[in-house]
């Protein structure tokens, strides 16, 4: 081994701690930027791809075929701003199915799947279902396309009925076709594909019919243009024959939005890290300066050149650093696996991985920051005389700092913790790295506790689990937690009326209301989602459910709608969407926008609109609130004998959590608990120089009968004035980061995010983490305040 | 003066690593009011024989006994709360602290034992006033002589007013005339009854200063002398090495 190498490897190894820290905070750094990055570059690409080599639909739009014919809807390729269009090809609105006859799976023991609901199909045709020419190309994804008039390929089908068939039993005729491939169209124009014939058997059976064109537009980069687009299709068509618009802008928001959502707190992981990364390094080696002046004498005296000595002790930098990188780029792409599978899987790509260039230029860009960060620094080494340095021997004591000691000798403090109260003025800039490192922990603690707490919100404001109950009833036999998909007729349901009597009856009860998934179907929701008609009977107020806009309905005709609808439909309040339930249509205007954690669209309105409009709500459970030391047991006993005769039974709630969200929760905590550690290291590393270059004092003290719990007492004073300033100004930053980031994953994911999740600092949080600041800086001081209470004091006072 | 001892080393041995002990079985004892200096060349085991004394380190066998405290049983606590009772300490170097008034530096060790500020700031003067540097009981030590710098770290030494006052070459980095001051001052206070156990490689202040000299070679007592007049010495009968 070359002199040089002998020399970095000797300072590596006197300075573990050090070299542990810089490791560790690279790899924190390397880790969010490797993920955040990649995660960027992968979920965007694949879709851009495909919608270029499927030459993908802007808009496409249903025409009701009672108000405009084929021709009328043809000739709306002509209207402003249209490119490229295709079609007129039928379509239906969204039709009930059920698993066929001959589907011989059980969806749990004793519970066959066929006849069971499944999820509602938008039928289409096409003269050629495989041509590549026009816009929308359907991509075929296993098994083959329809080839008769009884076979369907479907975008998505169940393996509990491999190789069997669909049935779409709200139709009078209830056809039904054998599943011979899966599928789909990129932006969703429908989710079941026939041949001609096959779709004429459909019509045959009762679906009605309408127009799908698919349209490309010179502007088409935002909601807005796609608006405009909209407007214009709908000037060019007969009035009120635009039923639906769906943009591609929200099926990418459907597709990539869960994924793309993680982007913003990675990206803030991965600033917060690398500025801790390029400070924690700055601090080592700078501290490593001070403290080896005579060792860089004695290097210089040998012979040593300036850039020697600068590249020995950048080179101790660059070493734990490496390490970190290169560990970083590991758990980075480790991590992406589970971040990136369900994108991975809705677009049909086998691989998960990140891609080669993100696992090289964020290693490389970091060497390179965290090596001119080291080497300004080593360059000061190297520039150092020798003679200056064999003669000095340790930095000059500073003169600083002697107005703070006696302001501090006045304090109505023991005398320790004077001492170390004015410990950080003695040393502004020692005192100033130690702010920044505790800054950037109270940063990261606040972002990710507001980020958490978030979550945790987002999850309770689930709608469409109605989580506000005590108890449930729900049908008799029902497996707990299962909910057929499709809901209506083909799932188990309960009679309302004569529940919600016996309900009242029963003891205990506070409160109570039904609900249920009607079954019906929302003409022009994006197809690829599933979305869902609830009807409710009962007062349900007692649930608390918020709503972003309006009110909830009152009237018959009313209903509510959750924002996620809202924003695929481009929807407000005053507009009407269209439900359809056996191919009945009932227009329901909307009257409130709901925000909730799930990711489909959902509609509500009451069991009494749905009955005057012809249509038949299904209530499939009853949410119950007790009343005050109601025990759910006690309650339930009594409630058997009412409920067996209504084929009705008790069941605890039980609430089945995001697992987007409780990948994120988890992604944060080990980010937070990295960087929270990597901050007290940073505190730990100052302080572990501040005692080494105060050893002497210390010395005195002891030998003046300084305590063990005393000399504790001074060091962790010296550092909770800068923890508790910097932990102040840390927490309004996290929280404007914490704000700036929710918003950001909410536009990823198409949603508004509502008081309830984005108020998340309550006094009760606010005050702990502004507490937090000083938290991280004694965290990070009391190790080597142990040492310090523990260090010789003969051999302190030797050291001059 | 009486006979009660002030210090009691019984077969007191330091080694450390794998090296010749720095102090090999010493037995001596202190009276107290006695002045008493340790000389010896360096690396014989003086400072060595200090600390073990100032409970800055312990033995590895045997004991030392400082005014009836076993100081080599004591833990790091203990051994500070000792120091802060019953030992004032002074440095060939001052080791004032750099950052502080003399007269904050002189109230340091009375702070550090949870005095009243009042109290300390009063006796602290008090003694600047004694020692002849009160006028400088604001300024910092850096701007003092040498001198004058350890007069402060005297007052420091006496401020909880210790049963035993060390002093470790006291004089090794003062000029002459400086020197001679701080001898006289350690004379003066060994006269008003304050025991003292000066550490030093210098003969003549040894002979000078101190009423008895306890000359270490090699970790070992080689003489214990009675100095009978300044610069001269005899053979010493009672408190000799055992």
């Amino acid at each position: 081994m070359s002199a040089l190498g002998k020399v970095v490897r000797s300072g590596v190894g006197r300075r573990r701690v050090q070299s542990l820290v810089m490791a560790l905070t690279t790899f924190a750094a390397v880790t969010s930027s490797v993920l955040s990055l990649g995660l960027l570059a992968i979920v965007q690409a694949p879709f851009d791809h495909a919608f270029k080599a499927r030459n993908g639909a802007h808009l496409s739009v249903q025409f009701d075929s009672s108000k405009a014919t084929a021709a009328q809807a043809a000739a709306t390729a002509h209207a402003a701003g249209v490119t490229e269009a295709s079609g007129p090809y039928p379509v239906t609105a969204a039709l009930n199915t059920a698993y066929g006859a001959d589907c011989t799976g059980n969806i749990v023991a004793g519970m066959p799947v066929a006849g069971r609901a499944s999820s509602p199909v938008v039928v289409a045709t096409r003269p050629d279902l495989a041509d590549t020419s026009g816009l929308d190309h359907l991509a075929l994804v296993q098994g083959r396309w329809p080839t008769t008039a009884n076979e369907i390929v479907l975008s998505t089908w169940d393996r509990l009925c491999a190789g069997g068939s669909v049935m779409f039993d709200s139709l009078p005729g209830k056809p039904s076709f054998k599943v011979v491939g899966q599928a789909n169209s990129l932006t969703n124009t429908a989710t079941g594909f026939l041949t001609t014939d096959g779709f004429a058997r459909l019509t045959a059976a009762g679906a009605k019919t309408d127009q799908q064109m698919l349209y490309r537009f010179a502007k088409s980069g935002t909601d807005a243009d796609l608006t405009t687009d909209k407007q214009a299709i709908a000037a060019a068509a007969p009035a009120g024959s635009v039923e639906s618009g769906q943009s591609y802008l929200a099926v990418e928001k459907q597709i990539v939005g869960a994924t793309k959502s993680y982007v913003p707190f990675l990206v803030v992981f991965g600033i917060l890290g690398l500025f801790l990364s390029v400070l924690i390094i700055a601090i080592v080696v700078s501290g490593a300066v001070v403290s080896g002046i005579r060792r860089i004498g004695i290097l210089k005296s040998l012979g040593f050149t300036p850039w020697q000595v600068a590249r020995a002790y950048a080179a101790q930098a660059l070493i734990p650093a490496t390490i970190g990188v290169v560990g970083g780029t590991l758990a980075g792409n480790v991590l992406a696996v589970p971040v990136l599978g369900k994108a991975s899987k809705e677009l049909g790509a086998a691989d998960t991985g990140l891609p080669v260039w993100v696992s090289l230029v964020v290693p490389i860009g970091t060497l390179v920051i965290v090596g001119v960060t080291a080497l300004i620094p080593a360059l000061r080494a190297g520039r150092m005389p020798a003679v200056q340095t064999l003669v000095v021997g340790r930095a000059p004591k500073a003169q600083r700092g002697r107005a703070a000691q006696r302001l501090a000798s006045r304090l109505p403090l023991p005398r320790p913790m004077s001492f170390g109260l004015a410990q950080p003025f003695a040393k502004p800039a020692r005192a100033a790295l130690v702010g920044a490192a505790v800054l950037f922990g109270a940063v990261s603690v606040t972002f990710a506790i507001g980020l958490e707490t978030a979550f945790t919100k987002y999850q309770d404001t689930d709608t469409t689990g109605f989580h506000a109950a005590s108890m449930l009833v729900v049908p008799a036999g029902t497996p707990s937690g299962f909910h057929a998909p499709g809901g209506g007729p083909g799932s188990p349901h309960l009679d309302s009326t004569e529940v919600a009597a016996a309900l009242a009856s029963i003891p205990g009860t506070k409160a109570a209301f039904g609900w249920g998934n009607s079954g019906a179907t929302v003409i022009g929701a994006p197809t690829g989602d599933h979305t869902i008609v609830d009807t409710t009977t009962g007062d349900l107020s007692w649930t608390n459910l918020e709503l972003l806009e309006g009110r909830w309905y009152q009237s018959p005709g009313e209903a509510v709608i959750n924002d996620h609808l809202s924003s695929a439909l481009g929807m407000h309040l005053g507009d009407t969407v269209t439900v359809t339930q056996d191919d009945k249509r009932l227009p329901l205007r909307i009257v409130g926008i709901d925000f909730d954690g799930g990711s489909d669209g959902f509609v509500m309105t009451d069991n009494a609109t749905f009955t005057a409009g012809g249509l038949t709500p299904y209530i499939t459970q009853f949410n119950v609130k007790l009343a005050d030391n109601t025990s759910g047991s006690d309650w339930s006993a009594s409630a058997a004998p009412a409920l067996a005769p209504l084929h009705a039974e008790t069941a605890p709630n039980i609430t089945y959590p995001n697992p987007t969200v409780l990948t994120m929760a988890a992604l944060v905590a080990t980010l937070t608990l990295m960087m929270i550690a990597v901050a007290a290291l940073g505190v730990l590393n100052t302080v572990v120089q501040d005692t080494r270059e105060r050893i002497h004092d210390l010395g005195i003290f002891k030998a003046l009968g300084m305590t063990p719990k005393q000399t504790i007492a001074m060091v962790l004073t010296s550092v909770s004035l800068t923890g508790l300033i910097a932990g102040l100004i840390g927490v309004p930053i996290g929280m404007a980061v914490e704000k700036a980031t929710l918003s950001q994953m909410g536009s990823a994911l198409g949603r508004n995010m509502p008081p309830s999740v984005t108020h998340v600092y309550t006094p009760g949080i606010l005050l702990p983490l502004l507490a937090g600041g000083i938290a991280i800086a004694l965290l990070g001081a009391l190790l080597p305040a142990g040492w310090a209470a523990r260090s010789r004091t003969a051999t302190a006072l030797r050291t001059e | 003066m009486t006979n009660e001892p002030m210090i009691d080393l019984q077969d007191a041995t330091k080694k450390y690593d794998d090296g010749p002990p720095a102090l090999a079985g010493v037995s001596l004892s202190v009276a107290a009011g006695e002045c008493v200096a340790i000389l010896g060349h360096s690396g014989s085991g003086k400072s060595t024989l200090l600390n073990l004394v100032a409970g800055l380190d312990k033995p590895s066998s045997g004991t030392v006994t400082v005014n009836g405290t076993r100081v080599d049983q004591l833990g790091e606590a203990g051994s500070a709360k000792y120091r802060r009772a019953s030992i004032g300490m002074i440095f060939q170097f001052f080791n004032l602290l750099d950052d502080l008034t003399v007269l904050d530096n002189v109230m340091v060790p009375a702070q550090l034992a949870g005095m009243g500020r009042l109290e300390v700031k009063r006796r602290a003067i008090e003694l600047l006033t004694s020692l002849g540097i009160d006028r400088h009981a604001k300024a910092y030590p850096q701007r003092l002589s040498g001198g004058q710098r350890q007069r402060v770290a005297v007052a420091r030494a006496l401020m909880n007013r210790p049963a035993l006052l060390l002093a470790d070459e006291p004089t090794g980095a003062l000029d002459s005339r400086s020197a001679e001051d701080v001898r006289r001052l350690l004379l003066d206070l060994n006269d008003e009854g304050q025991t003292i156990l000066l550490v030093t490689h210098d003969i003549q202040l040894a002979a000078n200063t101190a009423r008895r000299t306890i000359e270490l070679v090699d970790g070992a007592v080689a003489r214990d002398v009675v100095n009978t007049v300044s610069g001269a010495t005899s053979n010493s009968s009672a408190g000799a090495s055992r």
